[in-house]
């Protein structure tokens, strides 16, 4: 069984601080989803990870990005690069990084879920026969994906995977499991490409993608549920994880 | 009651050395020795790139080393996968005749479509296209076995008139089942006249309800050849020994870490979003049953054949009485469980809890 073998310490600088778990849910309306898979180069799939979580087989990076049009922080659209992972049994997406265009909006789904994000430009731009999204990094194009040719899908032929990211928390450095859930009204497959893609300008060099898979977009409600469990990065979820409450 | 063991290969890291030798070889001695005890089938699947999880690549050769070692049990290609990136039909026809051959008549053929990335995107398939070409598969496996030669033009394949060689030493062909994963495959098994390979554990409501369904509609069908295999079978774990607190011990073990192996597998939904893959896939076998209903003292899940045999017979017992014709097991994860004590558990299976079921030949009629 393959284990992540990046440093924890490493990974340890880009992770955002919590002052506490009690975060209250909040749901976003009219969020414009989109969640783009791509296999990932067999060389980064452990190095990615930290040893508390595996790798899948093939690889695979999850680019996904909310358009939100309103929230208690104000408007703000976000971007995360997530490598596909399990915690245990479990699937995840740890991010490995993330940009988000609003600084509040940033701080407050760092501070209540363990949600990163760099300031950045982001840009999720919908037409009626595909999607682009941009983003821009001080002045690196960190990606710009274009995904086209939709079909339309069964509300629920679609899996958003969990949230893994690591914090700094009340009870140390923890992977922050967040759970959105996803109350879509619309969802279409697109078939997306990569047009640019700069690792480095995410905080994570060996992230690379490489043959793409499959891409949805949708529009609904987004919910961030309070936080249920944390867990050690460097060990096993079996042996690591921990309730909040 | 008719019982397989099913082989999976399943191979351990680290890879070097000769641990894929060593999987190889204890799995052609369990055949022999289930050849031995009077166990019916030897099940091999077919899977592509499942790292440990299943180095079973190819099944037709591991089979055709099964049916030389051994003399009465039926080898179980269990199954091919139905789809043209990943097997040809016109080879697939080829090899299974052969095999039929080579083993005296013992085949049986098992059809699938795959569940995970893994494979497909390793053969640049399209999930979208699977269910299609495996119906396309079994409408036309069984008219290359037939005597004769045969043109065809279909959606995923088309051929001149060739007359596909060889011919299948059962007539008209080998009982021909369908692995079902996620829920309704079982009724595209039963209206085309095929039988139900389970390889996803229900709990014993649903697989009731399930089993009742099938036998129902397949009365009804419209089968793909003149003969209907209405047979149904389950996949579980077998892990059996005279002191339950070390069945639970050893046999729990060996669950565990096979669903860790299958949990880590890159489901297709979870990677390409489609109506054609409803489910995630095959669920660790046992993961489906009833976990919410009583566990015996030592902590096995109901429904798992893990224990002493009392226990096992008790639990065999209940998956019968829901219409099921045979249960496969899985003997082993990645070698967790030394070779002397798999067969040792086999041997008393075949002895203590074997003969308390009534054992009948399978039901492959003409129609």
């Amino acid at each position: 069984m393959l284990s992540g073998t990046a440093e924890v310490a490493e990974l340890a600088a880009r992770a955002c601080e919590m002052a506490s778990f009690d975060a209250k849910a909040v749901t976003l309306a009219g969020v414009q989803v989109l969640q783009a898979v791509f296999e990932m180069d067999w060389a980064a799939r452990q190095a990615v990870l930290p040893p508390g979580l595996h790798p899948t087989n093939p690889p695979i990076v999850t680019f996904l990005a909310w358009q939100v049009p309103d929230s208690p922080w104000g408007s703000f659209t976000m971007a995360q690069a997530r490598a596909g992972c399990r915690s245990g049994v479990r699937p995840r997406g740890f991010v490995a990084g993330a940009v988000n265009d609003n600084p509040a909006a940033a701080a407050a789904l760092a501070g209540g879920w363990g949600l990163p994000g760099v300031a950045g430009q982001v840009r999720l731009q919908r037409w009626y026969d595909a999607v682009e999204l941009e983003v821009v990094v001080g002045t690196a194009t960190a990606l710009r994906l274009v995904a086209s040719r939709p079909v339309p899908l069964r509300l629920g032929d679609v899996q958003y995977t969990v949230t893994t990211s690591l914090a700094l928390t009340p009870r140390g450095l923890r992977l922050v499991q967040s759970e959105p859930e996803y109350a879509m009204d619309r969802v279409e497959r697109v078939q997306p490409r990569l047009e640019s893609f700069d690792p480095s300008a995410w905080g994570e060099p060996a992230l690379a993608p490489t043959t793409p898979v499959a891409a949805t977009v949708g529009t609904g409600a987004v919910t961030l549920p309070p936080l249920r469990y944390v867990s050690r990065p460097e060990v096993s979820a079996f042996e690591g994880t921990e309730p909040v409450r | 009651m008719q019982f397989g063991i099913f082989f999976e290969m399943s191979t351990p890291r680290p890879w070097g050395g000769d641990v894929e030798r060593q999987v190889w070889h204890n799995a052609l001695e369990q055949a022999r020795v289930a050849d031995e005890l009077g166990f019916d089938w030897v099940w091999a699947v077919e899977h592509h790139f499942l790292e440990e999880y299943s180095h079973c690549s190819a099944p037709e050769v591991v089979l055709a080393a099964v049916a030389a070692q051994t003399t009465r049990i039926r080898v179980g290609h269990g199954a091919v996968v139905c789809v043209p990136e990943i097997n040809h039909p016109i080879r697939v026809a080829e090899r299974a005749a052969a095999l039929d051959i080579v083993s005296g008549g013992r085949l049986d053929f098992g059809t699938a479509r795959s569940s995970t990335w893994t494979e497909l995107g390793g053969f640049h398939a399209d999930p979208e296209q699977t269910k299609q070409t495996w119906d396309e598969f079994v409408r036309v496996l069984p008219r290359m076995w037939a005597d004769g030669p045969l043109a065809y033009e279909g959606q995923c394949f088309s051929m001149p008139e060739r007359n596909v060689l060889p011919k299948p030493l059962q007539k008209p062909h080998p009982p021909m089942w369908v692995t079902v994963t996620s829920p309704g495959t079982e009724l595209d098994a039963a209206e085309r006249g095929l039988g139900c390979l389970g390889v996803a554990a229900a709990g014993y409501a649903e697989q009731e309800r399930r089993t009742r369904e099938y036998h129902r509609r397949i009365q009804s069908c419209d089968p793909v050849s003149s003969v209907v295999n209405d047979q149904v079978t389950t996949l579980n774990f077998l892990y059996c020994h005279e002191d339950p607190a070390e069945a639970a011990r050893t046999g729990m073990g060996m669950v565990g870490l096979f669903g860790l192996a299958n949990s880590h597998l890159l489901w297709t939904r979870e990677a390409y979003p489609t109506s054609a893959y409803q489910s995630l896939g095959n669920l660790s076998p046992g993961a489906g049953a009833d976990r919410s209903g009583p566990a015996d003292p030592h902590g096995i899940p109901e429904g798992i054949v893990v224990g002493d045999p009392d226990r096992i017979a008790a639990v065999i017992g209940r998956w019968e009485s829901m219409g099921l014709t045979g249960i496969n097991f899985l003997l082993n994860a990645q070698e967790v469980v030394p070779q002397e004590r798999v067969l040792a558990s086999m041997r008393l299976f075949a002895s203590e809890v074997m003969p308390r079921f009534k054992r009948e030949p399978a039901s492959v009629g003409a129609r």
